[in-house]
């Protein structure tokens, strides 16, 4: 029998894959990183996922795909859907009464107000402007010749708030090259252009409405120092998920199965898989390796100061 | 880029008609002076009539710049406005007609070096050169010094004339829609600059004004602005007969052409047109399931893109604060009998010039009248006077009306700043907030 649906997120610079099955669990995940939109990267994605869950493709009964590269899925995709509602989508399924989402990926920041069932009330999109955006933060690490995974540690070690006139990510490189030509601190200059993108961010949020509770994600998310400069901004704790980045394959994945089934329950009585477990991070496990049914995720466990993580 | 596979936009075929009409007026204006006509460049307001009037060939900057936009040929002119010394961060209509100055005065191959194909420069360099300036713009102050800048450039030589216009901030305690002190008294003030305007064209002519002209120019602009209202409330129908594009693609008649018989006729074809539509059943979008306002100044390099992106996502564009909100609006205040006071107040009339109050009011009341599910903002990079109020406007949408809203950036006359994914991906999340909604309700 036809059991899963596949949610596919093809971003700015990642790809990501989520295999839920008919209780709607999550059974599989991928994350890859692809640099730019990548029909390649996409499919690496794909493969990882459906490898590690060890299903066979023709067990699929829907594929959706949301992200930039939306278009891109390898065969077409049977859904398409925004990235605001499936990121919301997504967020409210592991965060039951969320009412603002924050996601900042590669090269978007969204603020998204959902009602109690998930569904869009309000959206704000940064303009073409990648401040704060991933993008934003990679230019950051290499000025501060770090690396994007250390960044926000880095910044965490900041303490003097240095005034940062320009968030540009052009400009900002700039003014922080000049900030180090003056001596100051790296740490400190990380952590002072940490505190004015979270301003930023602000101000996007400021446009659809704080509401709480808040959930932060996307790959940004991973970065402890915007965490912690953005729960301060909005002086309150962010629901942060376990693995940020999947939330909007995850939506998509949901939106397809409740489309499918009339936007009814999920069918409790379906063979239910095995709990997901942890694979450490390492994308692989034998428990998994040949099981049709056993499901598996990678989830990266993330510690942030002022992040709940779940 | 994603392609649009279908075109589910239904134009208006008189769409066709009024084209040559604009392609005919430029025509003419080219050979204003092999015809011994004078030529004033004016920005701003429609204050067309007067010149008109005057017997004078009138160019209006934003409506050239636009024209070139509309048909991919504004490179070259931006190219030698931005030689010249204006970078692309300002206005890009102004950035287009500054160009165009540059080009006229044929500082040519040997100074801008870079604008020196002369095909591609062939129609930016075509318009005459003025032999005086009138500017009449307010809200906007890069409006207000655009013709000094082209004063400039030639040389400081050509005479002008600047307008002063107040800026409505409805903040009076009695200010309200064409009611209250600051509205009599801003009227009264404007009159009296159009009667200087006047003594201004006369020096210029050598002839006296004709009134009597003026009062019979007013009479078909008041028709016609009749009939145009007329025909835009007939798509309060679902599905709406014709579309904001519609609305878009006749501003050149109303807002610069000539008034003539063949203005009201216009008008009256278009007119017919939607009401032969509406008793037929034909929509304006083959598959009306949004109906959507557009806020924002139009994006010229896009308004075929935008009709068919649209109708392709189902979604009628119905009114907009550009089409809506402007030129000549309100017919009933004119009165060809004393055709300053309805030319006044219909400069004070324009969007630009109006505080935040008016214009929360208009989009209400259009949002209403034409059953509007959700609301684009068209966020103009280099236009920022339009852009002031949006997100206020944004925030009466959601919240006091209930109705979603998205923006997107782009430009007048740019097409640098607009990206087609930005839009697709905003528009296709406004259509499912607002799924949701009714999904909701
Ligand atoms: S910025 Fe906008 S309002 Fe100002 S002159 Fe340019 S087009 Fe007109």
């Amino acid at each position: 029998m036809s059991a899963y649906v596949v949610g596919m997120d093809l971003g700015s610079t990642s790809a990501e894959c989520v295999v839920i099955d008919e209780r709607r669990e999550i059974v599989a995940t991928a994350v890859v990183e692809t640099g730019t939109v990548s029909r390649k990267g996409l499919q690496r994605a794909i493969d990882e996922a459906f490898g590690e869950a060890g299903i066979e493709r023709d067990l699929v009964r829907a594929v959706a795909a949301t992200g930039y590269g939306r278009r891109l899925v390898p065969g077409g995709a049977d859904f398409v859907f925004t990235e605001i509602s499936a990121h919301a989508r997504g967020v409210a399924a592991l965060f039951p009464g969320v009412r603002l989402v924050v996601d900042i990926g590669g090269q978007d920041t969204k603020a998204i107000q959902v009602d109690e069932a998930g569904r869009v009330e309000r959206f704000a999109m940064n303009d073409r402007c990648a401040s704060g955006t991933g993008r934003f933060y990679e230019g950051l690490a290499h000025a501060l010749e770090t690396d994007i995974e250390s960044l926000g540690e880095f910044a965490s070690r900041g303490k003097a708030d240095l005034e940062i006139s320009s968030l540009c990510a052009t400009f900002a490189v700039t003014e922080v090259i000049a900030l180090l030509a003056k001596g100051h601190d790296p740490a400190d200059i990380a952590a002072s252009v940490h505190h004015a993108a979270a301003a930023r961010t602000l101000g996007l949020i400021g446009q659809v409405g704080k509401a709480s509770p808040v959930a932060l994600t996307g790959g940004v998310a991973r970065n402890a120092a915007v965490v912690h400069s953005l729960s301060e901004a909005l002086g309150e704790e962010l629901l942060i998920p376990e693995n940020p980045q999947i939330t909007g394959a995850y939506g998509a994945a949901l939106l397809a199965a409740e489309s499918l089934d009339g936007g009814s329950q999920p069918d409790q009585n379906a063979t239910a898989p095995a709990p997901p477990h942890d694979h450490g991070g390492s994308g692989s496990c034998a428990d998994c390796a040949g099981s049709k049914t056993e499901s598996s995720v990678t989830m990266l466990t993330l510690t942030a100061p002022s992040g709940r993580v779940v | 880029m994603a392609s649009l596979l279908e075109d589910k936009s239904n134009r208006l075929r008189m769409t066709g008609r009024g084209g040559e009409l604009v392609g005919a007026y430029w025509d003419e204006l080219f050979t204003a002076r092999e015809r011994g006509a004078q030529v004033v460049w004016y920005n701003g307001h429609a204050l067309n009539p007067l010149f008109q009037a005057a017997g004078i060939s009138w160019c209006h900057g934003e409506a050239f710049s636009a024209r070139l936009a509309a048909q991919h040929l504004e490179g070259p002119a931006q190219l030698a406005g931005e030689e010249y010394g204006y970078v692309n961060e300002l206005c890009s209509y102004s950035r287009t007609h500054l160009g165009c100055a540059v080009l006229t005065n044929d500082f040519g191959e040997s100074e801008t070096g870079i604008v020196d194909t002369v095909d591609q420069r062939e129609l930016a360099s075509r318009l005459p050169e003025p032999d005086f300036f009138v500017n009449g713009y307010q809200g906007c102050s890069t409006g207000q010094q655009w013709d000094q800048m082209s004063y400039r450039i030639l040389g400081k030589k050509v005479p002008i004339f600047t307008l002063s216009l107040p800026y409505m901030f409805g903040s009076k305690p009695d200010a309200g829609y064409l009611v209250g002190e600051e509205w009599e008294t801003a009227t009264d003030y404007v009159v009296d600059q159009l009667e200087k305007l006047i003594e201004f064209l006369e020096v210029q002519t050598g002839r006296p004004f004709d009134h009597d002209k003026l009062g019979e120019i007013m009479s078909y602009i008041k028709a016609a602005s009749q009939l145009r209202r007329e025909a835009m409330a007939l798509c309060m129908a679902k599905p709406a007969p014709a579309t904001y594009w519609d609305w878009v693609a006749s501003i050149a008649h109303i807002n610069f052409m000539p008034a003539e018989q063949r203005l009201i006729d216009y008008f009256q074809g278009v007119k017919d047109e939607v009401a032969d539509r509406l008793a037929s059943g034909v929509a304006g979008v083959a598959d009306e399931r949004y109906r959507l306002y557009f806020d924002g100044i139009m994006n010229w390099n896009k308004l075929g893109w935008l009709a068919r992106k649209f109708a392709d996502a189902d979604a009628a564009v119905i009114c907009g604060r550009y089409t809506h909100q402007n030129f000549w609006q309100e017919p009933q205040l004119i009165d060809p009998e004393n055709p300053l006071r309805g030319l006044a107040q219909h400069y004070l009339l324009c969007s630009n010039s109006q505080g935040f109050k008016t214009l929360k009011q208009a989009m209400t009341k259009d949002c209403d009248d034409y059953g509007i599910d959700g609301v684009i903002f068209h966020a103009s990079r280099t236009c920022r006077a339009y852009t002031n109020h949006q997100h206020l406007l944004a925030r009466v949408a959601e919240n006091q009306l209930g109705i979603p809203t998205a923006f997107f950036e782009g430009d007048i006359a740019d097409a640098a700043f607009y990206k087609d994914e930005i839009l697709e991906t905003r528009l296709a999340a406004l259509l499912e907030t607002i799924d949701a909604k009714r999904a909701r309700n």
